[in-house]
Order: C-alpha cells, then structure tokens, then sequence
C-alpha cells in the first residue's frame, strides 16, 4: 500500500499537482488506518445526496474512435 | 376523409380567379407554407395555377414546390424530393434555374453524387453559386468526396480546403491533436461551404481537451441546415448538456456509447428514472432502473457500489418495494455486498427495525460464502453497530414491537415471532464471542448497568480480566461497589485504577467520593477512629482542596470530635472553621449538613439562622457558596426561608457569580421562585452569564402555571441556546435544548416549532428587555419528572417481521 502510495505520489508530485497530491494524501490516510478500513469496508461508501450527482462519479472517458461512427451518423440522413 | 385526399378551401376547380382572388390564395399559400403545410400549399398552388395558368401562378406554384422538395429532403425522403424536383424542372422548364440547386442537393443526398452540384458549381453566375455553395454546405455529409472529386483541380482552394477538413477530421477523431493542427483550417472562410465543417473539428477537439464551453461555443455557430449540424445535439450531450436526444438512432446510440463509454446513455437513462421517481411510478422506474444498472455495470468496479448504495437509499426514500430492485441489482449467490448495501440502505432511511434483521443475514450469508470471517474484528465490529441500531430508549423499542414491557418482547423473541437479532444483549453477547474487543465490553456494561447490575459488574470484571491495562473496568467496578455500600472494595478497585494512571481526574474525582462516603458512614456508625483514617486520607487529595472542600473536610473533623465527646476540641475545631470560611450562613449551612448527612444531634451549635443579623449580600454570598459546595458533594442543604423570602423579594446587589449559584440552588430544590428571582436580578446586571441566566429564566418559566410564561419560557431558551452556541458554551446550549424539547408549549405556538430556529441578535436583545421589565411574579408548579413513560400512540405500526419480510423473501428465494 505504501509503495503504491509513493508511485502515486511520485506522479503527481505536491509542487506540481497539488489537487492531485491532496486526493491521494488523504485516500491513503483513509486506507491506512486500520478502523477507518474497516468502517469503509463495512459502512461505505455512503450514498450521494442526489441520483443526479451519480453522473458526476462515472468515469467520464472521451475514446478516439475514428471518423467512421462519426461519418454514419452524418450519412443516417439520406435514405 | 384520409388527409392524402383533403381538399384545399380556397382554390375552385372551375372558376379562374381575378386579380384578389390570386392574391387570396398566395396568402392562403403562405400562411400553409409557413405552418410548415407544404403538401397543402402545393395542392392549393397547384388548383390556382390551373385556373389562371399566368407567370405569377405558376412562380407561385415553384415556390411551394420548393418548399415541399426541402420538406421530403429534411425527413429524409430524399428519393421522392428527386424526383419531384425532377418533375418539377421538366413540367415547368422556365422556371428550371430557381430548381435547380433543389435538384442537385437532391441526387447529392440520394446517391452522395456531388457531380452535378459541382459542375453547376464551376459555370453559375455569382448570385447562383452562393445558392449552390449554400446547398453543397447542407448536402456535405463526408469532406472526402469533396476532396476526392476529380471535377475539382488539385489546385482549387475548396479542393485543397476539403482535403484539409478531411485530413483533420480524421485526425481529430482518432487522437489527441497535435497543438497548432488547426491552423490548416484559417484559411475556410466563413461562407464556404466547409464553414460548418470547421467548426465541427474545433468542436469535437475542444471535447478532447475537455473545454465543453468552446464545444458549446462552436456548435451553436454551425448553421442548423448545415449537414455537421446533424452531430450537434450528440457533441452537446457528450460534453455535459442535461438535455436528452429526440429519438435517437441506433448510429447516435452507438456513437455515444463507443466516445463515452456510456457515459451519455447513463445520463440518458438516469434522467428517466428520476422523472419515475418523481411521479411516484414504481413500474416506470423499475423499467428506468433495469436499463440503468446495466450501463452502470459496464462503468468501472469501484462506481457500482456507491451507484447501488445511491439507488437503494432513494428508493427506498421514494416509499419503493425494494424486492423487485434487488433481484436487479444482486448478481449471484456471492454478491453478498448488494445484500450490505441494501441494509445501510434501510438503515439510512430510518427503517431500524428492518436495518438489523438485513444486517444479520448479510452477516450470515458472508460468513456462509467465507466472505466473513467468524470471529475477530470484522464480525464485532458490524454486531456491535446492529447492537447500536437499536434504540436505547425502551419506550420507543416496545413501541415499534408493539409489546408492553421488555419481558413479553423478549418472550417473542424466545418464540421465534420476532428474531432474535433485536435482542441487544444477544447481539453485544455474539460480539464479545467473536471479538472481545473494549468497544463491545464498554457497550455490554452499559447495556446491563441499567436491567441488571450485578451482571453489567460481572462484564465489566470480564472486561478487566481480558484488558487488565484499561482503567475503565476499574472505575466501573468502583462506582459499583460504592453504590453497594462495599467502600474497601471500591477503594482496592481505585487503588488498582490508580496503578494504571495516579493523575486520572476520574480517579482522582473517584477516590474523594468514596473516601467521603466511607468516612460520613463511619461517623454515622460512630466508629470515629475508622472516620478519621478516612478523613486524613480523604484531606491530603487534590480534590479535597477544591473551592470550599477544606472547609467541608473540617466539618467533619468537627463531627468526629462531637461524636467522640470531645466538646472542647469541637469548640475549637467550629471556630477555626468560621474564621476560615468568614460567613456565619455559610458556617452554618456546611455543619448542619454534615450533622444531617451522619445522624448528628447539633444541640446549640447549629439552628439558628444568622442571616437576620447580616448583610443581604454577605447573606446571599453564604447561601451562594454553600449550593456550590453541597449541591456538587450532593450533600443536604437546607437553606433558611426567611433568607429565601428575602432573596426572592429583591435579589439585587448580589455578585452575578452568586446569583448563578442561587439559579442552581433554586432549579435543583424546586424552588423555581428562586431560581426565577436570582435570575432577572442577573440578566439586569447585563455579565457575561447572559446565556446562563436565561436558561435558568427560561426553565423556571417552563413551570409556570400560565401558557403566557411557557410562551417565555420558549423565548428565553431560544435566546440561552443561540448565545452559548455563539459563546461556544456547550454544554449550556445542550441544556437549553433539551430544555426545549421538554417544554410542554402552547397551543398557538404547536404548529410553528420554532425550537428549531436561532433567534437573531435584535430578536435576544428585546428578550433580554422584555425579563428585565417583567415585573409580575408568575406562580410556578412542581417540575414535572423527567423521562416518563410516553404515550403510545393509536396508531398501530406495521409489526417488525412484516417490516423486514422484503429482506427476508429475497434472502430466501435468492439462497
């Protein structure tokens, strides 16, 4: 956990990503305490206030798929 | 009459029209062109310009021709606009230059031939090629044909422009473009036909770089008739915008699910469960909720368990049953964390009863799949918080039962009518079997110290066996045996305690008590000897140099003396005592307490009431003094009345110190006259006590006989708690909401529970002046005593195996 902790940290080092640096600092607070795993593991994670917040906490990919979806869409038109 | 054969009104079939006529039906014709009628326009153009075949009509005629080919064409039925535009240009020839580009946008969208709009492209006069540059425009659904067109020179600027839009439409849809890529693109002005495509590449590479603004931005100057404009609405849903798609096509679905990875179709979905949810429409959001988990199911591991979590607890908020959601969510015999969520999920929404019985058969069903171990802290520690689910206040468990007393719930429980995780001790008993953890042995002592005492001793000695380095076992088993009247038990007890931290303030707190009470009880026994070893032992504590406690610890000395029959040492020891403590009230008070508190026969030395002779203040000052020194030993005080009177008359003048401790004095005796008194006195002398003088003001109103001086009592509290909440005073703003939870409130003032709110600072001052001005002493009543037993309410609640059957029947049909 500790040498996945300083890999992290190594990446988005606190000088130069420090939103990122503070998101990891306190995950792995959270991870290292043994009770607050365990409250995670048995009680968490707890419910987001609104359904709609649920958009926000899926993974939000942007793939290159190539021109050819794109292209069919615009051709759908004619028949 | 099917709409194909309906006949326009305002064309006859017979009559050529004059002049108004012509002009009425052109306005007819606008009027269907421009609600979007264009079959009826063409019907009406086409009735008119058989009965006056002239130019105007038949202009009129091609007009609404036109607009009727652009109509097939926005559809899509780009076959049939073709070949009406052909019929068009072949029955009316003269008018073959205005149909033209209809013609050639028409064989463009049919066939993708972009030959002839081209070739009419390379002769048209200006004002034709901006209608044919327009028309490629919306008929350019792919740039590379453009590009690829052999008609167009290698050398011509929309030869080379297309090739450029082509070349980075590809590009920028296949992979993050390299920065100044776009620069290739300058050169397209803004009426080319490649106009739209530009902004379609500046669009779909700000969605790369995550700038939805500028995708936004860009997509809103793409001209709607454009053919890029057809990929809008898609880039506007991939970048955030909440709007769902109209009717989408399988190309648009599966567009959006390959960029996003679903992430454009769950938002889709998700908006169709909360508009179920909304409308209360279980079905609806069961089918919602269905299309829903499944796009969630391809998102990555770690969104599922919050998404299941999220869902439940708003279903369950939505009064939904959960069964049918659960056999959606729960994947197999080993998604035991489904089965977790769904009890958090019950808990969260208030529905304990059902929370327990879940959270035992996730317990038991983990364990049975080794998800779980059996013992250690994992088990314990999730028994331990079913124990705490329960509600500690029997009153409100009995009534959820539905029993009358603990005995015939635990009968039920012992038949199996209810199960037997709703028993706490069990539950806190399984805890300690298979984890004996200082959590679970804290929570078992104070699960039994109230039904059976000797047992919450016996954990607590278990506690102690199993963590000999915890001090808590030790001070409980302290208080007990000192409860029980065995002092040397409870002193070996703190002796131990002591070896495990001398300085402890409970021990220190613990060891004065029980000194004190040894030492009073050997004096009442008239063992003087036995008194005096306790005594010495109880002086050279820290506690006992408390305030006024030396003098206390000399009463008793005094005592001692009297008991031995030492008439002269006692002399000597009551007039050291009053010259150490300077107030004859005072003097007084502490002797004739300690004479109470032992059995003593006071004889001349204590009786009188010396506060006749003094000073009020000085008076006051003893009286004060003497409720902060007993009522904290929780000693007999027994104040005089005369002085009481005098207080209650006028209590001005005093120290607002002291007239705090008269508030205390008078709310702990039941005197709330007193408490009454000495608190107005202290709200005029506007201290730092502020808060405090008006939760005493305010609970001694709460007595009052009248619904006007509850009314008080109300504000007064309110005011006490948003002061001590600003003063940080925590305790004081704790007191004053449970103050108000008690207070039994007017009729008038039911419907408002105002108890909630803060009041502002303007609001607190005018309380403040309004006590200050009050002048009339209201009458009180005795307190009423503290945690009754409340009513039951008529309304029977669903009894608990109902309440946790959706648990139980999914457990059962899934296991």
């Amino acid at each position: 956990m500790r040498a996945a902790y300083l890999a992290a940290v190594r990446a988005h080092p606190p000088d130069r990503d420090p939103i990122a640096f503070q998101k990891i600092r306190e995950a792995y607070d959270l991870i290292r305490d043994a009770e607050r795993r365990l409250e995670l593991r048995l009680f968490g994670p707890p419910p987001l206030e609104s359904l709609d917040a649920l958009v926000g906490l899926f993974p939000d990919e942007r793939r290159h798929v190539g021109p050819e979806a794109w292209l069919t869409v615009l051709r759908e038109t004619r028949r | 009459m099917s709409k194909r054969h309906r006949r326009p009104p305002s064309a006859s079939r017979t009559d050529a029209p004059d002049g108004s006529g012509v002009a009425a039906v052109r306005a007819h014709v606008d009027d269907l062109l421009a609600r979007g009628k264009t079959r009826d326009a063409v019907e009406a153009a086409r009735q008119l310009y058989k009965a006056a075949r002239t130019a105007e009509t038949e202009a009129l005629l091609v007009d609404a021709y036109g607009a009727r080919i652009r109509a097939l064409m926005a559809t899509g039925l780009t076959r049939e606009a073709r070949e009406l535009a052909s019929l068009v240009v072949e029955r009316h020839p003269g008018t073959r230059a205005r149909i033209l580009p209809l013609l050639h946008e028409t064989a463009a969208r049919a066939g993708g031939d972009l030959g002839p709009l081209l070739a009419g492209l390379a002769s048209a006069d200006p004002a034709t090629r901006r209608d044919l540059e327009r028309t490629l425009g919306r008929v350019l659904t792919d740039c590379r044909a453009l590009a690829e067109d052999p008609r167009l020179s290698d050398g011509d600027p929309l030869r080379q422009a297309a090739r450029a839009a082509s070349e980075l439409f590809q590009a920028v849809t296949s992979g993050p473009l390299p920065d100044g890529a776009l620069a290739r693109l300058d050169g397209v002005s803004r009426h080319s036909p490649l106009a739209p495509w530009k902004l379609l590449i500046r669009a779909i590479d700000a969605y790369y770089r995550r700038d939805d603004a500028a995708v936004l931005a860009n997509l809103s100057a793409i001209p709607p008739d454009a053919a890029p404009a057809r990929l809008a609405p898609l880039l506007r849903c991939l970048a955030g915008e909440a709007k769902p798609i109209d009717r989408p096509s399988l190309g648009d679905r599966v567009l959006l699910d390959k960029v996003s990875g679903g992430r454009a179709r769950f938002r889709t979905e998700l908006a169709g469960l909360i508009d179920a949810i909304r409308g209360r429409d279980q079905r609806q959001a069961l089918v919602a909720a269905r299309n829903l988990i499944e796009t969630a199911r391809s998102a990555s591991d770690t969104f599922m368990p919050t998404f299941a979590s999220t869902l439940l607890t708003h279903w369950l908020h939505a009064n939904f049953d959960p069964r049918p959601l659960m056999t959606l969510l729960v994947r197999g015999r080993s998604d035991v964390g489904t089965l977790r969520q769904l009890a958090l999920a019950l808990e969260r929404v208030g529905a304990w009863e059902a929370a327990v019985p879940a959270w035992d058969g996730y317990l038991a069903t983990a364990q049975q799949i080794a998800a779980m171990p059996h013992t250690g802290r994992e088990p314990s520690r999730l028994l331990l918080h079913m124990a705490e689910l329960i509600p500690t206040d029997i009153d409100e468990l009995l009534d959820v039962a539905d029993v009358e007393d603990e005995e015939e719930l635990q009968e039920l429980i012992r038949d199996g009518a209810l199960p037997d995780c709703l028993d706490r001790g069990r539950l806190l008993e399984r805890a300690r079997t298979a984890d004996p953890d200082a959590r679970v042995f804290r929570a078992l002592v104070a699960h039994w110290e109230t039904r059976d005492p000797r047992r919450a001793e016996r954990e607590a000695d278990a506690w102690r066996a199993r963590h000999p380095r915890d001090l808590e076992p030790l001070l409980f088993l302290a208080r007990a045996a000192e409860r029980r009247g065995a002092h040397r038990k409870a002193l070996d007890w703190l002796d131990a305690a002591e070896v495990l931290d001398r300085v402890h303030p409970d021990v220190r707190r613990s060891r004065f008590r029980v000194l004190l009470s040894s030492g009073e009880r050997h004096l009442r026994d008239r063992q003087v000897s036995a008194a005096l070893r306790d005594i010495d032992r109880l002086a050279v504590g820290p506690e006992a140099a408390a305030g006024d406690r030396p003098a206390y610890v000399e009463a008793l000395r005094w005592a001692a003396a009297r008991c031995a029959g030492e008439t002269a040492s006692a002399i000597e020891r009551r007039r050291d005592l009053g010259e150490r403590l300077g107030n004859p009230v005072l003097l007084n008070l502490v002797l004739a307490s300690v004479a109470a508190t032992i059995g003593l026969d006071t004889g001349g030395d204590v009786g009188v009431d010396p506060s006749t002779a003094m000073p009020k203040v000085a008076a006051v000052e003893g009286l004060a003094r003497a409720a902060d020194l007993l009522l904290a030993l929780d000693r007999p005080l027994h104040a005089p009345p005369d002085l009481v009177r005098r207080i209650e008359l006028n209590p001005r003048g005093a120290a607002p110190a002291h007239l705090y401790s008269l508030c205390t004095l008078g709310l702990r005796t039941n005197r709330q006259s007193l408490a009454y008194a000495a608190s107005g006195a202290g709200l005029e002398a506007d201290t730092e006590l502020t808060h405090r003088f008006l939760l005493a003001r305010g609970r001694a109103l709460a007595t009052g006989r009248h619904e006007q001086e509850r009314e008080r009592a109300l504000r007064c509290l309110r005011a006490a708690r948003t002061l001590a909440t600003r003063l940080r005073d925590t305790e004081t703003s704790r007191e004053a909401s449970l103050a108000l939870r008690e207070l039994e409130l007017p009729p008038w003032l039911m419907d408002e529970a105002p108890e909630e709110d803060d009041l502002p600072p303007a609001a607190i001052r005018r309380v403040i002046e309004d006590e200050r001005n009050a002048t009339a002493a209201p009458s009180f009543t005795a307190l009423p005593p503290r945690g009754r037993r409340r009513r039951r309410p008529d309304r029977r609640r669903p009894s608990l195996p109902s309440e946790a059957q959706p648990f139980l029947d999914f457990k059962e049909r899934e296991l």
